[in-house]
């Protein structure tokens, strides 16, 4: 029992020594790009696109649904923090958590969605967020700016949003690297590949899948917010913009589903890839994203991570 | 108030008739290849486009552009199988990475056509003489009820082609049974690429009709399309042409109906609608009881 339980406490200690370096080594970068005068906007940008491909994964890579609606819990939160510090004048702070409850409201609207499996799931939340952005456009101009939008007025403060943002990153990659591990992770995937057996085996696979579903709605609503604030203004044209939905999909694919990992450095990978191309040739950026899709999908289906860990399977214990 | 009725009926027959050639065409490729397209709206679009070039440079008539428009978007619809599909089918989960996929198609298609015609809207400057004919109490522009004409004629042709002859049969068993054609010795790569020109194709034509029948497109319009297409088949069955033939004409009723009743905004809701209310209450589509025998 023991010895086979050493290697076992061995690529343990390798696995959260790598977090642990990792983890540490992009906390203390990202503190420091404002200390340093390094470009706010980017790196706010890469830690948005980092939270939303990590919490697409929990719904992608744990859970085995693809929804491509998935702007629609951004778009809640943005709105509902631009309409919470507009119209009823809360603070930002205390803003936020709302966006967040926002989301999960709408993930447990939309939770009878979770019966359907493959594309239907993909079209009817697609569907969903259509319906969202049709809702919201055609509210009363008071509460939700009309085609204007809302703006935020002096409330900008991009030094302190960009550590907003920042933490909000560091929890969402906590509670899916706790995820990953934990008894409910376990049991996403178990229902993921087979959920007659996982239910045999004790799973509730209804709430299992409701639990997945809710944290993957959470952090996109809460960055919603937080971009809100970051950039002083909500419109329905870019809060619901498809863009975003594909986008978070790109970085989450190309960086492989299922692993903590990878999310992030699929992001990181293709925002500096996108930064690059976008100052080269900005006219070719949106042709470039849909070659990169094609190509990630023919050639690289199961992302950077994904592909590593199938060349060299006995790494899977060490990362996370 | 009548008259708004029977206007909205009248167009809806016509729009609903668009409607279900964009339906057919990816409820075709659904069916065989079990691909969803998401690029299927650019596809309509680029057929758009296709007409406006061959007028505005070349002066060719939009009725003319419907044959070479068939030609063209085949072959390109051939190609294009070849460089996607056979890749793409060695993947782990090749249906749902389909829909990821064609994302990116869209996404290219969309941007080439932003490329080349940039963001305006554009309009075919074609007019039929005269402008609109009298139908009962009301005027129809002549340009939509060609196009009535040409959707019914391509449909009948259709169904034609899948019950009459021998690759439009092999066409529905492959829909039905894919492994079992095999076996009675169809080359099934030969016939994926058929189908997804065939789809094609119809795409192309489709989009020249939408270039008379609507005002105007642009490069975004396609989006619209494919959410168009996706309610059509969803609504008939996915896989099932007949299906979405006739989702096609009754999504058109319904969302000509639907603006003469509801405030413009709500309009658009329905389409969406229909299609989560489809798929909750009968996911196998309208006729889906009769194609389970």
């Amino acid at each position: 029992m023991t010895a086979s339980s050493r290697p076992r406490d061995s690529a343990d200690r390798i696995y959260f020594t790598l977090v642990a370096l990792i983890g540490g080594a992009l906390m203390i970068y990202f503190a420091l790009v404002p200390v340093f005068g390094l470009n706010v906007a980017f790196h706010f940008y890469l830690m948005l696109w980092i939270t939303m491909a990590s919490a697409f994964n929990v719904s992608s890579g744990f859970s085995g649904y693809l929804p491509f609606g998935y702007v629609a819990f951004y778009g809640i939160g943005a709105f509902t923090t631009a309409i919470l510090v507009k119209k009823v004048a809360f603070p930002v702070f205390l803003a936020l958590p709302f966006s967040g409850a926002a989301g999960l409201v709408l993930a447990l609207l939309f939770a009878p969605t979770l019966r359907l499996s493959g594309i239907y799931f993909g079209i009817v939340s697609l569907a969903l967020a259509g319906i969202c952005r049709l809702v919201i456009t055609n509210m009363p101009e008071e509460i939700t700016g009309g085609s204007f939008g809302l703006q935020l007025g002096s409330r900008a403060h991009p030094v302190q949003s960009f550590y907003v943002m920042m933490a909000v990153m560091v929890v969402a990659l906590a509670t899916i690297l706790w995820l990953s591990r934990s008894r409910l992770g376990k049991a996403l995937r178990a229902t993921r590949d087979d959920a007659d057996a996982a239910e045999m085996m004790g799973v509730n696979v209804p709430r299992v899948r409701l639990y997945g579903w809710m944290l993957a709605a959470f952090f996109p609503a809460v960055c919603g917010g937080v971009e809100a604030w970051y950039t002083n203004v909500v419109d329905t044209e870019t809060a619901f913009n498809t863009l975003i939905t594909a986008k978070t999909v790109i970085y989450a694919v190309a960086g492989g589903l299922g692993t903590v990992t990878g999310p992030i450095i699929g992001a990181v990978a293709m925002v500096w890839l996108d930064e690059l191309i976008w100052r080269q040739f900005p006219l070719l950026n949106l042709l470039i994203l849909g070659v990169a899709t094609v190509a990630l999908v023919l050639f690289l289906p199961r992302g950077i991570v994904g592909s590593i860990l199938r060349r060299k399977p006995q790494w899977r214990r060490y990362v996370p | 108030m009548e008259l708004l009725i029977l206007n909205g009926i009248v167009n809806g027959l016509i729009v609903g008739s668009v409607y279900a050639l964009v339906g057919v065409s990816l409820t075709l490729l659904y069916g065989v290849l079990r691909v969803v397209n998401f690029a299927h709206g650019e596809f309509v679009i680029a057929g758009s486009f296709f007409a406006y070039v061959l007028f505005t440079s070349l002066n060719v008539p939009p009725l003319l552009a419907l044959p070479v428009a068939t030609v063209a978007f085949f072959v390109a619809g051939w190609g294009l199988y070849y460089v996607l599909i056979p890749r793409l089918s060695r993947s782990d989960d090749p249906e749902l990475m389909s829909f990821l996929m064609f994302y990116g198609v869209s996404i290219t298609a969309a941007a080439l056509m932003l490329l080349l015609f940039e963001a305006d809207s554009r309009s075919i400057d074609y007019s039929f003489t005269p402008i609109s004919v009298q139908v009962g109490p009301i005027y129809v522009s002549t340009a939509r009820l060609v196009a009535l004409a040409i959707t019914a004629a391509i449909s009948a042709a259709l169904a034609l082609f899948l019950f009459r002859t021998l690759p439009g049969k092999a066409l529905r068993a492959a829909i039905m049974n894919p492994e079992a054609i095999q076996i009675v010795g169809v080359d099934i790569v030969r016939l994926s690429a058929f189908a997804f020109a065939l789809a094609t194709a119809l795409a192309g034509v489709t989009g020249v009709l939408v270039a008379l029948v609507f005002p105007a497109f642009n490069a975004f319009s396609g989006t619209e399309y494919t959410i168009i297409a996706f309610i059509v088949v969803v609504l008939g069955g996915l896989g099932n042409p007949v299906g979405a033939l006739l989702a096609g004409v009754i999504f058109g009723l319904a969302e000509q109906m639907a603006t003469v009743f509801l405030p413009q905004a709500m309009a658009q809701i329905v389409g969406f609608a229909i299609l989560v209310g489809t798929i909750f209450l009968r996911p196998s589509g309208l006729l889906g009881t009769s194609t389970r025998k």
